[in-house]
């Protein structure tokens, strides 16, 4: 019994960890203009990407930014790394195999040490730590601006209209469908302990699959009727929190002089 | 196959992004003039029901331990047309970069045409040419059988291209190729068993939503279907004439061309024969490779103080909000 239960809640366990749930804190960071922390990571992501494949240590540094950023928005560290770790074996996979491939030799020096290396693998730690790197800029972006404010920017900077409200209603219900999905999957796992076989799985899985489509279809229509009864015509309004303040500046002329000063001044004594 | 930044160049992902941008401002464009109001709420919730279908696994035959889920694409397609699907699809796209870090920010041009735009139409396409507006069971079923498959393939093809023409992985690119097109050639069975299974459990519930009967579907010009070939194909063939002639990129150009140091080696192997017999001769004649110069006492004291400086500066920022966390929290309790 214990292992049902125990196989039950496997199967339902959630695929995502989802991160904006720190967005609705108060901190420093949180207040900052939606717009502003946006661009800000953009180039942060460009600068770190257009950095020289091998070179390792430079990351270290340009992980300080985001790393600050998240410890003042009050985002625990040791969460973040775990959700980066669970994204990230695509990127690994594709990481490792610089090693097999470019057996180039190379001498890496760290201080008192020095040992022989080869470019793949200097390729892959690079990769390794650019990912790291710009997916800390990125869970600093997220798990410190509301969903909302976030699309609402992006309208201001010119994302289509009709794409922020499709984004709008998909953020609305995507976490009332997961969760009515796994309610079916745990109805599931509670009839079928272990295997069921291919088959019978992408039947139950398609049957599975086709109510819940039918039942969004019905929820739609729903949806539909009471949001035309509330005066919806098709424009989103909102209540625009958005405006660019002196801490803006401050943020910006920080995150800029922090991004290009170590691109113009430590990078090269690094490399 | 989420792409991630570290695959890309800045290039390639600034023109993915244009690409992307483009062809979805485009398609909202169209699509905001078709249809009303009433069938924003079907599109939101639609997108949604991708995510809750992503979560909907079921075991895969002669690979225990290993489950399968759907990716939706081609069903959203045959359902709700191909421009919403394509608008659902990027939506989706951009949320799984945004809450849930499937990919990067500079990789969602990249994302959304690899998994979004092109799976849609291309699916899509398939499924009308195998039915041809008839809707008797064997068609349908085939229909979307092979429109899963090309359409997840042709995606699946578009990622070692976009990684080759940033020139940042190491593994050659006909292996990256064939590695993909086979993985991906199982994943679209898979997509188009649950896809067919899915119709066929439509059809027997919902047939409405199947037979081309859901209100709101935009309809396509012939012009439209052209002009898209014709841009995919102009792209298709740019990205592969770039990658046949082995012409360095521009990270690579960066590394051949360092005016700041005159005495700077390029280091990327390369299909190049010039480019590979220089570093041959590179290896044989000089006493250590390049990278002898970055292993030299100094740049190993200055690396060793960037990192061990950055450890520290980390954690002094860390102390310090913690105090300053500690003390708030202090505060709050006394009063």
């Amino acid at each position: 019994m214990d292992a049902c239960i125990a196989f039950a809640q496997k199967a339902v366990k959630m695929h995502h960890a989802y991160i904006d749930k720190f967005a609705y804190q108060d901190s420093p960071i949180h207040r900052l203009d939606a717009r502003v922390k946006f661009i800000v990571t953009i180039v942060f992501t460009a600068v770190v990407i257009s950095l020289p494949r091998t070179s390792v240590s430079i990351l270290f540094c340009y992980a300080v930014g985001p790393f600050a950023v998240l410890v003042l928005g009050g985002v625990p560290i040791g969460f973040v790394l775990k959700h980066i770790l669970f994204v990230s074996p695509f990127v690994l996979v594709l990481a490792l195999t610089g090693p097999l491939y470019d057996k180039t030799a190379a001498t890496v020096a760290f201080g008192p040490w020095a040992w022989q290396t080869t470019v793949g693998w200097l390729c892959c730690w690079g990769i390794a730590g650019k990912f790291v790197v710009t997916m800390l800029a990125l869970i600093a972006l997220v798990s410190t601006t509301r969903f909302e404010d976030l699309l609402a920017g992006l309208q201001r900077l010119g994302f289509p209209k009709l794409l922020v409200i499709q984004l709008s209603f998909l953020y609305r219900y995507i976490f009332l469908l997961i969760d009515s999905a796994q309610h079916i999957l745990r109805a599931r796992a509670a009839r079928a302990v272990g295997r069921i076989g291919f088959r019978a799985g992408i039947r139950f899985a398609a049957a599975m699959l086709g109510s819940l489509l039918v039942r969004s279809v019905d929820t739609a229509e729903r949806v539909n009727t009471a949001m035309r009864a509330r005066g919806f015509d098709g424009n989103w309004r909102t209540i625009n929190r958005l405006a660019v303040r002196g801490r803006d500046y401050v943020f910006v002329s920080a995150a800029a002089g922090f991004i290009f000063g170590l691109y113009l001044f430590v990078r090269p004594m690094l490399r | 196959m989420h792409m991630a930044n570290e695959l890309l160049s800045v290039p390639v992902a600034a023109g993915t992004l244009a690409v992307a941008a483009g062809g979805v401002g485009l398609i909202c464009r169209k699509v905001r003039q078709v249809i009303s109001s009433d069938k924003l709420p079907l599109m939101g919730i639609l997108g949604a029901f991708v995510f809750a279908a992503q979560m909907v696994n079921f075991q895969l035959p002669a690979m225990p331990g290993t489950s399968g889920h759907m990716v939706g694409a081609v069903l959203l397609a045959i359902v709700l047309g191909p421009h919403l699907a394509a608008v659902v699809i990027s939506s989706v796209v951009i949320v799984q970069c945004l809450i849930f870090q499937d990919g990067g920010l500079l990789a969602l041009g990249c994302n959304i045409i690899n998994m979004g735009l092109v799976p849609c139409y291309v699916g899509y396409f398939l499924y009308r040419i195998v039915t041809a507006g008839r809707s008797s069971g064997l068609r349908i079923y085939v229909g979307a059988m092979l429109a899963c498959v090309v359409a997840l393939e042709v995606g699946a093809i578009l990622v070692p291209i976009e990684a080759a023409l940033s020139g940042v992985l190491a593994v050659p690119f006909s292996t990256f190729l064939l590695t993909m097109v086979g993985v991906h050639f199982l994943v679209g069975l898979v997509e188009g068993l649950i896809t067919v299974a899915v119709l066929a459990y439509l059809q027997q519930v919902r047939p409405d939503l199947v037979l081309d009967a859901l209100s709101g579907r935009v309809r396509l010009s012939k012009k439209t279907v052209l002009w898209t070939l014709v841009v995919f194909t102009i792209i298709a063939a740019a990205g592969l004439s770039l990658l046949a002639s082995g012409m360095p990129d521009g990270l690579e150009w960066s590394y051949l061309e360092r005016p700041d140091q005159p005495d700077f080696k390029p280091i990327i192997s390369n299909e190049n024969p010039t480019i590979s017999a220089a570093d041959e001769l590179q290896t044989k004649y000089t006493p250590l490779p390049d990278y002898s110069v970055r292993g030299s006492k100094a740049a190993g004291w200055t690396s060793f103080a960037g990192i061990v400086g950055s450890a520290l500066t980390m954690a002094v920022i860390w102390t310090l909000a913690s105090l300053l966390r500690r003390r708030q929290l202090k505060c709050t309790t006394h009063t």
